[in-house]
């Protein structure tokens, strides 16, 4: 318990809670505009954090991913138009209630089941954190290896078009984690003569071009696009006759989202999408889905925010990103200078808590920033497009320079923005990209640093039960598309009589 | 030859276009070659790299790790032209994003935004980003001078005074020397 309370008395600090506000509102911003996205607001809030303290840092980021993912549920409901992709189910119901003239009801119940969903998940996981500090105690290098080798494969699972995209796109960012000097060797690789990349590709830019400079091309395609709004009124909390409707959902899709959250590389849409799904099935009413139920509206809210805090948990204690947003939180810890992962859990157990601390806050702010603000946000998305990308671009531009002082950043900013828009057009995913630039050099390292032990001998790792364990799951992980059917066949489901008639 | 004939007795086609049935999905096939080049290259490289010292050889060797991943990449892209069988027995669209041809607009903005970022070295990245701030609008079709003319000198200013007076960022001041 000491830690827990340690970790929280990290972040009572003033300058801490105006940062953590100040990432809410970002976030909410962020969230309610269609286009922008919480990866590119956390990419573009890099450079700004570096003079920061870590805690108060990634404190910043954290609450931004929070609200980032309520945020979007305001323009989903408003304009029918998800804010931020986990809200993607939020609009089957929210838009319906909106346009009967309850679009304060529809916001209310998103904000309390939003709040409750993540409170939820980061207790869950205050509690299971000391399990994990446990196992991380028995980290060593080949574990590490093993951990970073089974998170790669985690990338075909990571919500997206195609598995074999998603491993490709990994396999390019783990491919650009070995430019620079080797390590153990000290042999430059890939820097093709140019001195800037001796000392490897800064993460910065590479986040930015890909997140926001794509998204930037991609917007560019759609400028006549435009949305109705529907408008807000007040904005009320959940009555008791919806709460008593809507409360078996919010606790069932609160523990969906943050177990789904909880595993490797899932996200907050999947929580969404699965919460909106259980939510239809275990309801009374199933024929008012997607008229405009609060259901339909709570256990998407309640799954997808839940998902924040659960992907949280693979993030700091594994190192293993649970979304495209915590990519680029892990990114933003190893900038820092932290080792997330084990190493973290074990040796500053504190900082942990500082940052669920912060989540935690983060949602009881939203909480009041959505029941006072959401009429006043929903108005962000009256600035022109033509207007808001320019700005966009500019803090690209002057992020990218920021954390190097060199043009060279900006230009690998560029080149990155171009290679996301084609990646992103041909249904290459960016956060398994992220994921493997971030996590190729863990790979590398722990593997040389594994073999020095064991004199080369490769299968000497298997002498740890948790590498074999993790090896074991890596391979059910890549071979699952393959391992379906054959299960499927062995254990056929039995027809119900429906089907034989 | 043979598969495109055999493709064709069943009823099928040899490439596969959007709804339609076929072997090689043309467009994936074009992705593979590019993938396989940019990988072949980066194999090449490896070759160049430098001998290590006998001190430091019995360590893992620098080309190790990067051709096991640019191995890996290679057997992974050469399902791509196959994968929207996969694809299409869940229902899904590969092509929903790729299904119109790339406007002109995207073309047309990375051309501005490189020129911007050509001349930052010479004009300073403050005249750089109003230029920006000016032009893509106006490329974007945005008529209203009363809301460009004060976005593109002001929010520039802003940003700058954020960067080089608050968090230390000292802007590339360019030929001119012209920042805050």
């Amino acid at each position: 318990m000491e830690p827990v309370l340690e970790g929280l008395g990290l972040i009572l600090d003033l300058n801490n809670i105006v940062l953590i506000f100040a990432g809410v509102l970002i976030g909410v911003l962020v969230g309610a505009l269609p286009g922008l996205s919480s990866p590119m607001a956390v990419a573009l809030l890099l450079p700004f954090t570096l003079s920061l303290e870590p805690i108060p840092a990634v404190s910043m980021m954290a609450a931004l991913y929070c609200a980032g993912t309520f945020g979007g549920s305001i323009t989903a409901i408003l304009i029918n138009a998800p804010g931020a992709p986990p809200a993607v189910a939020t609009a089957f119901d929210g838009y319906p209630m909106a346009k009967r003239g309850e679009a304060g009801r529809a916001l209310g119940l998103a904000t309390f089941s939003s709040v409750f969903g993540g409170v939820f998940s980061l207790i869950v996981f205050i509690f299971a954190a000391p399990l994990l500090a446990a196992i991380a105690l028995k980290f060593r290098p080949p574990e590490y290896f093993a951990l970073a080798v089974f998170a790669l494969s985690m990338l075909a699972a990571i919500s997206g078009k195609s598995s074999l995209r998603n491993l490709i796109s990994g396999g390019f960012g783990v491919l650009i984690s070995t430019i620079g000097i080797h390590l153990t060797t000290g042999v430059e690789r890939f820097t093709f003569g140019v001195h800037e990349l001796t000392e490897g590709i800064n993460f910065i830019p590479v986040l930015i071009g890909l997140f926001a400079m794509g998204e930037l091309l991609n917007q560019s395609q759609a400028l006549d696009v435009a949305y109705e709004r529907i408008r807000a009124g007040v904005v009320k909390l959940p009555t008791r006759k919806d709460l008593k409707l809507v409360w078996p959902t919010i606790l069932r899709s609160s523990a969906l989202g943050t177990f789904i959250g909880i595993l490797p590389a899932e996200g907050s849409t999947v929580a969404a999408i699965m919460g909106y799904n259980e939510a239809k099935r275990w309801s009374k009413h199933k024929k008012d889905f997607g008229k405009g139920t609060p259901e339909g509206i709570a256990g998407p809210e309640a799954a997808n925010n839940a998902a924040t805090g659960g992907a949280m948990v693979p993030t700091l204690a594994l190192g293993i990103p649970g979304s495209g947003t915590t990519a680029l939180i892990l990114a933003a810890l190893i900038i820092h200078g932290l080792r997330p992962g084990p190493y973290l859990v074990r040796e500053t157990p504190e900082f942990i808590y500082a940052i669920f601390g912060a989540m935690l806050f983060a949602n009881l702010m939203f909480l009041g920033i959505g029941l006072v603000g959401a009429k006043t946000f929903s108005l962000i998305t009256l600035i022109p497009r033509a207007v808001l990308w320019p700005a966009v671009f500019v803090f690209s531009v002057v992020g990218a320079y920021a954390g190097s002082g060199a043009i060279f950043d900006i230009w690998v900013m560029f080149i990155s923005g171009i290679v996301g828009f084609i990646m992103l057009r041909h249904g290459f995913g960016l956060a398994p990209l992220v994921m493997g630039l971030i996590l190729g050099k863990l790979v590398e390292e722990a593997f040389s640093q594994s073999m020095i032990m064991y004199d080369n001998n490769f299968f000497a790792l298997f002498e740890s039960p948790i590498v074999t364990a993790l090896f074991v799951l890596t391979g059910v992980s890549l071979f699952w598309p393959l391992l379906g059917p054959v299960i499927r066949l062995a254990f056929p489901r039995p027809q119900s009589q429906g089907e034989d008639a | 030859m043979a598969e495109r004939a055999s493709a064709r007795r069943r009823g099928g086609n040899f490439w596969a276009r959007r709804g339609r049935d076929g072997l090689v999905h043309r467009t994936d096939l074009i992705v593979t070659f590019v993938v396989l080049a940019i990988t072949a290259f980066f194999y090449y490289a490896t070759t160049g790299f430098e001998e290590v010292s006998n001190l430091l050889a019995q360590n893992i060797p620098p080309e190790f790790f990067p051709r096991w991943v640019l191995i890996i990449i290679m057997i992974l892209a050469l399902g791509l032209p196959f994968e929207h069988f996969v694809h299409r027995r869940r229902g899904e669209d590969i092509d929903s994003e790729r299904s119109e041809r790339i406007k002109r607009m995207p073309y047309l903005t990375a051309g501005l935004l490189f020129l911007f970022i050509q001349a930052m070295p010479y004009v300073g990245m403050l005249v750089s980003t109003m230029g920006i701030c000016l032009t893509l609008p106006v490329l974007w079709g945005e008529r209203r001078w009363r809301l460009i003319i004060p976005f593109a000198l002001i929010f520039p200013l802003l940003v700058a005074y954020l960067f080089d007076r608050i968090l230390l960022v000292q802007y590339e001041p360019g030929m001119f020397g012209i920042t805050l």
